[in-house]
């Protein structure tokens, strides 16, 4: 019995920290610049190809992947920003979304084209294969508890950027302004603070954070064109439910997802519908989301 | 008789007072203005009456009926609109329809499900629209779109829009403020007229005195949150709690 | 805005004249352009819907990622009641349209309190919900995977539901929906959908029940989408669980902006000429056609934020100042 509430709890975690890992960027990028982008779904994506061929790559390996795709993501996330994003602040927000929406779908097709329809077969590196014996560790456990030990690797590289992004956040300069333009961008611009220069920033961090979930997330989910479109949807209800633009709301929610979904697996039927139910709830009782700010998309 | 009463009205943000036991009561058919320094929660008034504020405590009485806790669309159609600061009018639509709109509501009430209305039944309310772009001297350009009139005409299109919504009440913030010499007086005669012709009541938010004093009957002073000192423009020239009031601030300004 | 009734109505006669004209000639000029039966019929299904995603995108300017799911609620009972209850599909049609109907006051009202972008989300969210629901939740009624299969060929008093039979039903359908949106959009009530897109402040302000306008509006446009998904189930007596996917959702919003959003006119060109690029030009293309289409969709959004209607203005514009 406790083990079965262990491993489920557990399971919800680790579905969580990808989650996070997910709609953290997401939640960034809406909150400091007001853009929705569809396109995150894709970014997730290219990072876990871009995962797959570099740590199978002659000249690559797990270690450099690890170090290069997010290094990729944040590039590429500049390169988003100054070539794309910004030249749509000043258009309607429907003009982001459809453009992003439009970025998506090239690159979903440009990977099909490439790598095919199929699922990538995407192995985890030696040092993070097999099992672990969590009964070891963890002496309330009866009996033999073992437990992926990537997914546990995974996990906890979540619970570090998500750590790694709130440090920089709150103990930076660069966070502070972060943080203001939050708040006010209007004030910030007022105040002579060269904001579009930490926009593209602030963006690549975005989608750099993508790429973490992308390369380390990847050997877990699928490496196959449809995935980014299908993580986009939950990332979204993370941050509705979390509260449009709180990052602790996104973190918040996400556990709660991963758990829900985790404890109402016995039941197919409830588990594939659990986060939108969730989602309604909020909307209905708390539409600012869990911990969103007041006034802030009510 | 009494239009709008305003019984102790007090609102807090975060602990700072910006209404505080506010009392205010206007008379049928006046003009009325609401003077004081900045912030002295004028602003914060207006927004409780047409229902973007819900104040802590107070009442506040609109023809005899409670306005608080109503939806904005409600109060305006008891009969109470607003012209805004800065103008709010519909920007990417043409001049006549912008009123058009104002007509409609006017006589559908909040909601209809008029979609297959022809232009026969319509006529009234476009001849509405037409004669109140008239009366505020925008008839001319009614074809324009909205965004392309000057901000003088926009003030002056969105008055229009108030007007063709047939109220009782019009609160007007700040009408001419950013106007020059020639369009404020344009406005205080076209203020005037209004007046004149609809015995329409307004309350004026204003900061141009010549403007207060030319056309209000009645005038309170509002000073951190209360209203300090009231009374007929000749009783107002010169009360020292008004100078006072500004003049305490004039330092922090 | 004419003083006169007669006036009103001839603004409207030339253009769904012309519509009808195109429409109904179609069987004899569409396979010199590369066409074939059936997919004329699947042109005008989509045109339909596309009109009613106009509706709500073009004047009242709220982007929804989810209107799959009327279409496929619609289609779902379209083919639930060919199946069950009877091959007429009248009453098939009509429980159909209702079922979108009462799908969109509830997403509706779930989702339209919302600013624009929130909203976009909400209804890519709620049309995926429903699409993992006929998937998983409610396989038994949907067949899930595979789709609702098995359905009889859908009659019409005695009338065969098919190739010719169904073209000029839906054709006529399409034309009585045209003029219907057309003059949706010159009532008040059009008015005060296009004054939501352009300030909902004001509006608000202005004494109008701004929310009940909205909801309003978005079942409209629902309608819309539920009439072509039924009409889709009689053209192809076949339910697949793709008309729930947020890739039907995608399609329409791509050959609405393609065309020209505000129009009405831009995205029934919008939806044929993306019917025809996916069908007729891909066959050139290969499998790429998709990126393709991704890529002039993303260059239209870009540069050309009228679509092709803005294209065509631009066009004459230039030419008619080069005769002069």
């Amino acid at each position: 019995m406790i083990n079965s509430i262990f491993l489920q709890f557990l399971t919800g975690i680790q579905l969580g920290a990808i989650y996070v890992l997910i709609s953290l960027g997401l939640a960034l990028i809406f909150g400091t610049l007001g853009v929705v982008n569809f396109a995150h779904g894709a970014m997730f994506m290219v990072a876990a190809y871009l995962g797959v061929v570099i740590s199978q790559a002659e000249w690559g390996g797990w270690g450099m992947a690890i170090v290069l795709v997010p290094i990729i993501l944040f590039v590429l996330g500049l390169a988003m920003e100054r070539g794309l994003i910004r030249f749509f602040y000043t258009r309607p927000h429907t003009d982001q979304i459809l453009v992003t929406f439009g970025l998506a779908i090239v690159l979903q097709e440009a990977l099909k084209w490439g790598f095919g329809a199929n699922n990538l077969p995407f192995a985890t590196p030696d040092w993070g294969s097999g099992i672990m014996r969590l009964h070891d560790y963890l002496p309330f456990l009866e009996g033999f508890v073992a437990y992926p030990k990537w997914r546990l690797i995974l996990t906890a590289v979540s619970l570090i950027t998500v750590a790694g992004l709130f440090a920089l956040l709150q103990f930076t300069t660069f966070g502070l302004v972060v943080r203001a333009g939050m708040r006010d961008s209007e004030m910030l611009r007022l105040l002579g603070i060269n904001i579009s220069q930490r926009f593209a920033i602030v963006f690549a961090l975005g989608v750099s954070i993508a790429g973490i979930a992308g390369v380390w997330g990847g050997p877990v989910t699928q490496v196959d064109p449809g995935i980014g479109m299908v993580f986009l949807v939950p990332s979204f209800l993370v941050v509705v439910i979390g509260g449009m633009g709180s990052l602790p709301g996104a973190v918040l929610a996400s556990f709660i997802i991963g758990l829900a979904i985790s404890f109402s697996a016995t039941i197919p039927a409830l588990a594939n519908i659990i986060v939108y139910l969730i989602a309604i709830l909020i909307l209905l009782f708390r539409p600012r989301g869990l911990m969103g700010q007041k006034g802030v998309m009510e | 008789m009494a239009i709008l009463e305003i019984k102790d009205v007090s609102k807090n943000f975060g602990g700072l007072a910006a209404l505080g036991d506010a009392n205010l009561t206007v008379e049928e058919g006046t003009i009325h203005s609401l003077i004081g320094p900045n912030g002295a929660g004028k602003s914060t008034l207006l927004n409780v009456l047409v229902g973007l504020l819900e104040p802590d405590v107070g009442t506040v009485l609109f023809k005899g009926q409670p306005v608080l806790g109503k939806a904005p669309y409600e109060i305006n159609q008891m009969g109470l609109s607003r012209v805004f600061q800065t103008p709010a009018i519909f920007d990417d639509m043409s001049v006549l329809e912008n009123v058009a709109i104002a007509a409609y509501a006017a006589r559908d009430g909040a909601y209809a499900f008029n979609v297959f209305e022809t232009p026969s039944s319509a006529k009234p309310c476009i001849d509405l629209a037409k004669e109140t772009l008239n009366d505020v001297g925008l008839f001319e350009q009614r074809k324009i779109i909205a965004s392309h009139l000057s901000r003088g005409d926009k003030r002056r299109l969105e008055m229009a829009l108030c007007l063709a919504r047939g109220p009782d009440l019009l609160l007007l913030d700040e009408p001419t403020a950013g106007m020059a010499r020639a369009d404020t007086e344009n406005t205080i005669k076209l203020l005037q007229r209004i007046s004149d012709k609809g015995g329409i009541t307004m309350v004026i938010v204003e900061h141009d005195m010549n403007v207060v004093f030319s056309l209000s009957k009645y005038i309170s002073c509002l000073a951190q949150g209360r209203i300090i000192a009231e009374g007929a423009p000749d009783e107002m020239k010169g009360n020292p709690k008004v100078i006072e009031a500004y003049l305490g601030t004039e330092s922090e300004e | 805005m004419n003083s006169a009734n007669s006036a009103f109505y001839k603004k409207d006669i030339l253009p769904v004249g012309a519509f009808a004209a195109v429409l109904l000639t179609m069987p004899f000029w569409f396979e010199y352009v590369g066409g074939y039966s059936g997919l004329d019929t699947k042109i005008v299904i989509w045109i339909i819907f596309a009109i009613g995603f106009d509706i709500l995108l073009g004047y009242m300017g709220f982007l929804s990622f989810g209107h799959a799911a009327f279409f496929g609620t619609s289609a779902y009972f379209t083919g639930l009641m060919l199946l069950h209850y009877s091959d007429n599909i009248l009453p098939a049609i009509a429980v159909g349209v209702i079922s979108a109907i009462i799908m969109a006051f509830i997403i509706g009202f779930l989702t339209l309190k919302r600013t624009g972008i929130y909203f976009s989300i909400l209804t890519l969210a709620f049309g995926e919900m429903l699409h993992s629901m006929v998937l998983s939740t409610l396989q038994d009624w949907t067949g899930g995977d595979n789709g609702l299969t098995g359905l009889p060929t859908p009659m019409l008093f005695g009338l065969k539901m098919q190739g010719d039979n169904v073209f000029y039903l839906t054709v006529i359908v399409a034309i009585v929906m045209y003029y219907i949106a057309r003059r949706i959009i010159s009532s008040p009530f059009g008015l005060m959908l296009k004054a939501i897109k352009s300030n909902q402040v004001r509006l608000e302000y202005t004494g109008v029940h701004v929310a009940r306008y909205k909801l309003m509006g978005f079942v409209i446009s629902a309608v819309y989408a539920g009439v072509a998904g039924a009409l889709m189930i009689v053209y192809e007596p076949y339910v697949a669980s793709e008309f729930m996917g947020w890739h039907l959702s995608g399609q329409v919003v791509i050959m609405s902006v393609l065309g020209g959003v505000g129009t009405l006119f831009g995205p029934m060109l919008g939806a044929a000429f993306m019917l025809y690029f996916e069908n007729v030009v891909s066959v050139t293309i290969g499998e790429q056609w998709l990126l393709v289409l991704g890529a002039i969709f993303m260059l239209t959004v870009i540069f050309l934020p009228g679509g092709f209607v803005e294209a065509g203005s631009k066009i004459k514009k230039k030419l008619m100042g080069g005769s002069k």
